[in-house]
């Protein structure tokens, strides 16, 4: 609690005193107008932006804010830049809280105001921060320019000028974060407004149309020329390795095939999971692998019992040297995961795509299912340490089980998220459909 | 009657004003109360002395702390190649005063889980020391509040002050980057305090007064009888090795781990906010003033112009008075610390501590035996 | 008494007698010199780090699943919100792998539109790494001088796309629009300032004696830990690995061009503080010949609708920070079934916990300052 609001309380009974109190008033606010702290908070492009407008060439200093304070106790500002998620919107409150009074907010950008680009088929974001905090001033663009942002500082300023220690400062109410989805009514209830003004336009057209009939309008569009594009081949370009040993994808899949008998090379549009019973002679992978193109990596089909052990094969290969993990990754089919380990070769050059189709357990009651874990497979974190976290992020999007992960917890979501979000059929309240 | 200690004219003046005053009123006085005229007139000038230093040392103090604030932020901004403050006044000279009025009205809280007594105490310890310090310079002849003998042991005394209100801040501000940030800047200032005592003594050597006053007297003259040229070599070296010490010890980059923006989110001040921030600020600042004037008295000369010895400029330089002599060496100095702070990055702390004691320590103790055979051989 | 359970999630080393003193401490979400919202719980003796635990998903904003219910042209502008320091190479990216499924070649001189806004935004990207390890270093001003020259890149950026920072400007075959006449007089200029003044910071940081001293021999990544822990860009070649994906895995026409891939072996702060310098240099070099080289002509390829036939397409560029790659599981329709972006920033962040055990706290944001991660490319 500020002196200045007891200003008021004591000097407004006395005559003469309200006059004193609008002089306080004057002083006060021309003070904090002009003197305004932002806090160091950004969390993606916006904050780019906004680092952009404090450096030389726009310099957010003139206005006398460039006083970035890192901890929120000295901040008067808090520059919302950047999107917001549900697991970052408790911080944010808190920092909320934490910063002294009178304190004033700007949501910079789309993400802060409404979502932005990720308004709809999201789970994570939260649409708007003044579903958080109260926002004085909201900055469109996505990100918006540092012009943008000196403007809405500007429009800050006016506010400040014309605040009053009668009604004190707002101590910042942090709203309940239940509220959180107030944004999908406030949608509906726009779209209902939307519709109406359609209408009204509707019926004001058709009349003016009665009434004007030999209107023409003055709009002439205007025809850009539209030009001609060559069509142009497309070349492959081969890569190289740090020394010489490139091994062709022909190569790479009889290599593996004759240590693993069960491994195969499918046509690269068809799902993993096999339906037939029996497996792919070597020659139908060898046809399938001619029809790629040159620059598309071998992808090989791997039964989960041998995916330890084909992945371990081709690290230690002397002429394989598989010792770089790109990537491991997961796609949900209806009836089966595919996990997916993108191994490649810095001496060689060359890459292998290993694809391991795994049977979802059906056996788990179906309203249970969502949340549950559907299959497992072997980790290979102890063969590559690169793939503690990407096996941490397909078990968080996926609910795919790593045996032996030596730290098996959800990397982007809380630990009491519902659902796994990448799974096809993954619902969760926050999703807003687009509109068709 | 108590005759005031300092020898300013405001001195002067009170001396001679008090009793005159008291004529005036003693006619109208019973006789009980004429008796005791003496000993009253010493409390009453004794009051009306005290009473001016205080707003003296307030004015210098408190007045520099915006001139400064401004300064670094236009000279951060020129280094920085942009324009730094421009709306506010012409060139946005009255920034600072915008920034003061709006500190002091936050509101102010302590976190939860602080030790509140000591949470309030810590910024005003921190300002005990500048003042004290402050009280000591002699800005122009006649202008020094108190004229002690013991001015530079007492100036190293009262120094430690101001780790104690960082220490304090710190710790009870129950937030771990804090205590870090107290503990550094502990671990830091007391190292640099030693080598700052040092470079002190070396000017207590070679001046062989401990009285400010009588030290600046010392190097009345042209511009080679300041000590830091009037010792060849040497003076330089310490100069330079002041400076060093003193940037650390006023905690200013590149030697400002304590706050370490980057790494604690402003140390020991993370959690003070309004008005008890603004306290700090202002001690870094008085600091700043406190630690300038006093390079400026033991290397610079003082109050005293640069003569070059040519009788034609001599005569121009000596028209200005001494203390606006005083006061533009002190912002040169600041100036120096100011670019230094926006030139340098920062060192580690176990690198800063390695660096006052194996190097600034040994570097200082053969500084001062080399200038006690100086003073052995040329006198 | 020592309580042998209960350590927060994620810490691996067990508490016993001897390290009964440490205590934890949070960095992040919201830190100067965690570059956004990444959290970093540290384990702390002191002032000395005993372990660190990284946490991620501040800024997961379900990128992935949302890209499963957009068209294609759509994601690309996704793809700009990943990295956003070099938005315009992610869009190269996402194209590169459309361009490989509708089998689409590119007009000569939309690939040298292509490599000259790459290797700008490389420069721009590099530019912010050079800001902010100044910056973390304590040394503001570096900060400040970093960002002056990344605007110049992004005039010459925003003149041709329209956009300051989210570029979407690349398409399957080409860009979306053709590049005005002052383009080229505007690199040519802007590379004869940098020439200039890259040799002015380099004086700045490069042999102050007090960065030296901050960052040679400190968070030391062995060859064997960079390949193993999958990092790459700058972080790689400062490791001693000469690997480049624009020479060892050439995409759009950087076969013809004549550059080096800078390398250095010490594998500490300051190798990759060195190679991103060496870096710039480069660029400026590529720029020079493909200012030299710009051709007239076509400047994309025939239209074709954007639906990718059934399969699994892979594509991948050096962006600023390493091996970008995108991996497109194409079913039928207008929207992809599923994309998958393998940034480089979450791979160069894995061995942090390796590289930081033992260093004290101000090194551990020097060495973060190195690996220069951007967030939102990690959680995506």
């Amino acid at each position: 609690m500020g002196i200045v609001n007891y200003a008021p309380k004591i000097l407004d009974p006395v005559p003469g005193g309200k006059y004193l109190v609008n002089m306080i008033d004057y002083v006060v606010n021309w003070a904090r107008a002009n003197s305004i702290w932002p806090l160091t908070y950004g969390t993606s492009c916006c904050a780019i932006e906004m680092m952009s407008s404090s450096m030389a060439r726009y310099d957010i200093a003139r206005f006398g804010s460039e006083v970035f304070r890192a901890s929120p106790r000295q901040a008067d500002l808090f520059i919302i830049a950047g999107t917001i998620t549900r697991r970052m919107a408790p911080a944010l409150q808190m920092l909320w809280e934490q910063i002294p009074g009178p304190k004033y907010a700007i949501a910079m950008g789309a993400c802060t105001i409404s979502g932005g680009p990720f308004v709809y088929d999201n789970y994570s974001v939260v649409r708007g921060a003044q579903n958080l905090i109260p926002v004085d001033v909201f900055i469109p663009g996505c990100p918006p320019r540092p012009e943008a942002l000196f403007h809405g500082l500007l429009t800050l300023r006016e506010k400040i000028l014309h605040e009053t220690c009668r009604s004190p400062w707002k101590e910042g109410d942090v709203r309940d974060v239940s509220t959180l989805d107030r944004y999908r009514e406030a949608s509906k209830a726009w779209l209902a407004l939307e519709r109406i003004k359609d209408e009204e336009m509707a019926e004001a057209r058709a009349k003016f149309k009665e009434e004007n009939p030999e209107y023409k309008s003055a709009y002439k569009p205007v025809r850009v020329k539209k030009e001609e594009f060559p069509e142009v081949e497309r070349k492959a370009l081969l890569g190289k390795g740090l020394e010489n040993g490139f091994l062709s994808a022909a190569e790479i899949f009889t290599k593996t095939r004759d240590r693993f008998n069960r491994v195969v090379a499918k046509d690269m549009a068809t799902e993993a999971i096999d339906t037939k019973s029996e497996v792919e002679s070597a020659d139908d992978c060898l046809e399938n692998i001619m029809k790629y193109p040159v620059d598309f990596p071998l992808e090989l089909t791997v039964n989960a019992e041998d995916y330890l052990d084909v992945v371990k094969f081709m690290r230690d290969d002397e002429d394989l040297k598989m010792n770089f993990l790109i990537d491991v990754t997961g796609i949900d089919y209806e009836d089966h995961f595919e996990v997916i380990t993108q191994l490649m070769s810095m001496d060689r050059g060359h890459k292998v795509f290993i694809r391991v189709p795994l049977k979802k357990n059906f056996g788990i009651a179906e309203e249970k299912r969502a949340n549950a874990i559907l299959a497992q497979i072997p980790s290979i974190t102890s063969l590559y340490p690169a793939a503690e976290f990407k096996e941490r992020e397909v078990y968080d999007m996926f609910g795919i089980e790593f045996t032996d992960h030596p730290d098996l917890r959800r990397i982007f979501l809380d630990e009491d998220f519902t659902g796994f979000p990448l799974r096809k059929d993954f619902t969760n309240p926050h999703m807003i459909r687009r509109p068709l | 009657m108590f005759t005031p200690s300092v020898t300013h004219p405001i001195g002067d003046f009170v001396r001679k004003l008090v009793p005159d005053a008291m004529g005036y009123v003693t006619p109208y006085l019973p006789q009980s109360v004429l008796e005791y005229i003496p000993a009253a007139n010493s409390v009453v000038a004794f009051l009306i002395n005290a009473v001016i230093c205080i707003i003296a040392v307030c004015i210098v103090a408190i007045g520099n702390a915006p001139i400064l604030i401004y300064m670094e932020r236009k000279v951060c901004a020129h280094v920085q190649c942009r324009l730094g403050p421009m709306r506010l006044g012409w060139h946005g000279t009255i920034q600072t005063i915008a920034d003061v009025l709006k500190m002091l009205f936050k509101e102010v809280y302590a976190p939860k889980g602080a030790d509140k007594f000591i949470f309030y105490l810590a910024p005003m310890v921190v300002l005990i020391a500048p003042f004290l310090v402050l009280t000591l310079i002699p800005f122009d002849k006649n202008m020094v509040i108190a004229n002690v003998p013991v001015g530079i042991p007492f100036i190293i005394a009262v120094n430690g002050f101001g780790i104690l209100g960082i220490l304090l801040g710190g710790w009870s501000s129950n937030n771990k980057y804090s205590l870090l940030g107290s503990l550094r800047s502990g671990a830091q200032m007391i190292s640099y305090e030693i080598s700052f005592a040092m470079i002190l003594l070396f000017v207590v050597m070679v001046s062989g007064e401990t009285n400010l006053l009588s030290i600046t007297q010392g190097q009345e003259g042209t511009i080679l009888d300041w000590w830091i040229f009037k010792i060849p070599v040497l003076g330089f070296i310490a100069f330079v090795l002041f400076f060093i010490s003193s940037t650390a010890e006023l905690n200013r980059a590149p030697f400002d781990i304590a706050e370490a923006e980057q790494e604690l989110t402003g140390g020991y001040h993370t959690e003070y906010n309004g008005t008890a921030f603004a306290m700090f600020y202002l001690a870094e600042y008085i600091n700043l003033v406190t630690t300038s004037s006093l390079a400026t008295t033991c290397f610079l000369g003082g109050f005293y112009p640069p003569l070059i010895g040519v009788e034609a400029v001599d005569s121009v330089l000596m028209m200005v008075p001494g203390f606006v002599w005083f006061f533009a060496k002190v912002y040169f100095m600041i100036w120096c610390y100011m670019m230094v702070r926006w030139t340098f990055v920062r060192p580690r702390v176990d690198q800063l501590m390695d660096f006052e004691w194996k190097f600034l320590l040994p570097v200082n103790l053969v500084l001062l035996g080399l200038g006690g055979a100086y003073i052995v051989l040329f006198g | 008494m020592i309580n042998k359970g209960n350590l927060p999630p994620g810490f691996k080393i067990e508490r016993s007698e001897s390290n009964s003193e440490e205590f934890f401490i949070n960095m992040g979400p919201q830190h100067p010199s965690t570059h956004g919202a990444l959290r970093l719980a540290l384990r702390m003796d002191g002032e000395t780090i005993v372990e660190m635990v990284p946490h991620f998903g501040y800024i997961h904003r379900g990128i992935e699943k949302q890209a499963e219910n957009m068209n294609y042209l759509q994601y690309i502008l996704l793809s700009d919100r990943q990295d956003y320091l070099t938005a315009i190479q992610n869009n190269l990216g996402v194209c590169l792998a459309y361009e490989k499924a509708l089998n689409i070649g590119v007009p000569e001189r939309a690939e040298y539109i292509r490599v000259i806004l790459q290797e700008l935004g490389r420069v721009a990207s590099h530019m912010v790494f050079f800001a902010c390890f100044g910056g973390d270093l304590g040394g503001q001003t570096c900060l400040l001088y970093g960002f002056k020259e990344r605007e110049m890149v992004h005039d010459i950026i925003e003149e041709v796309t329209g956009s300051r920072l989210t570029t979407n400007f690349f398409r399957p075959g080409g860009s979306t629009f053709d590049v005005p006449d002052t383009f080229i007089p505007r690199v040519k200029a802007f590379i004869k300032h940098m020439d200039k003044t890259m040799k002015d910071y380099e004086r700045f940081l490069s042999k102050n004696i007090i960065v030296l001293e901050r960052t040679k021999g400190i968070g030391i990544l062995s060859k064997e830990d960079a390949i193993a822990y999958g990092c790459t860009g700058p972080m790689l070649r400062g490791s001693g690995v000469k690997y480049d994906v624009r020479k060892n895995d050439p995409y759009s026409i950087y076969d013809q061009f004549d550059f080096d891939v800078p390398v250095t072996y010490n594998g500490d702060t300051y190798d990759r503080y060195t190679i991103r310098i060496a870096e710039i240099h480069e660029s400026l070099k590529i720029l020079k010949q493909a200012v030299e080289k710009f051709p007239e002509g076509p400047w994309r390829a025939k239209e074709k609708p954007v639906r990718l036939p059934a399969g699994r397409y892979y594509s991948a560029i050096e962006t600023a920070k390493g091996l970008y790659a995108t991996y497109v599981v194409a079913a039928s329709g207008d929207k992809p079934y599923r994309i998958h972006t393998r940034g480089p920033s979450f791979a160069n962040l894995a061995p942090l916990n390796k590289m930081v055990q033992g260093q004290k706290i101000s090194d551990l944001v020097a060495i973060l300052a190195t690996i220069d991660p951007v967030i939102p490319e990690i959680d995506r």
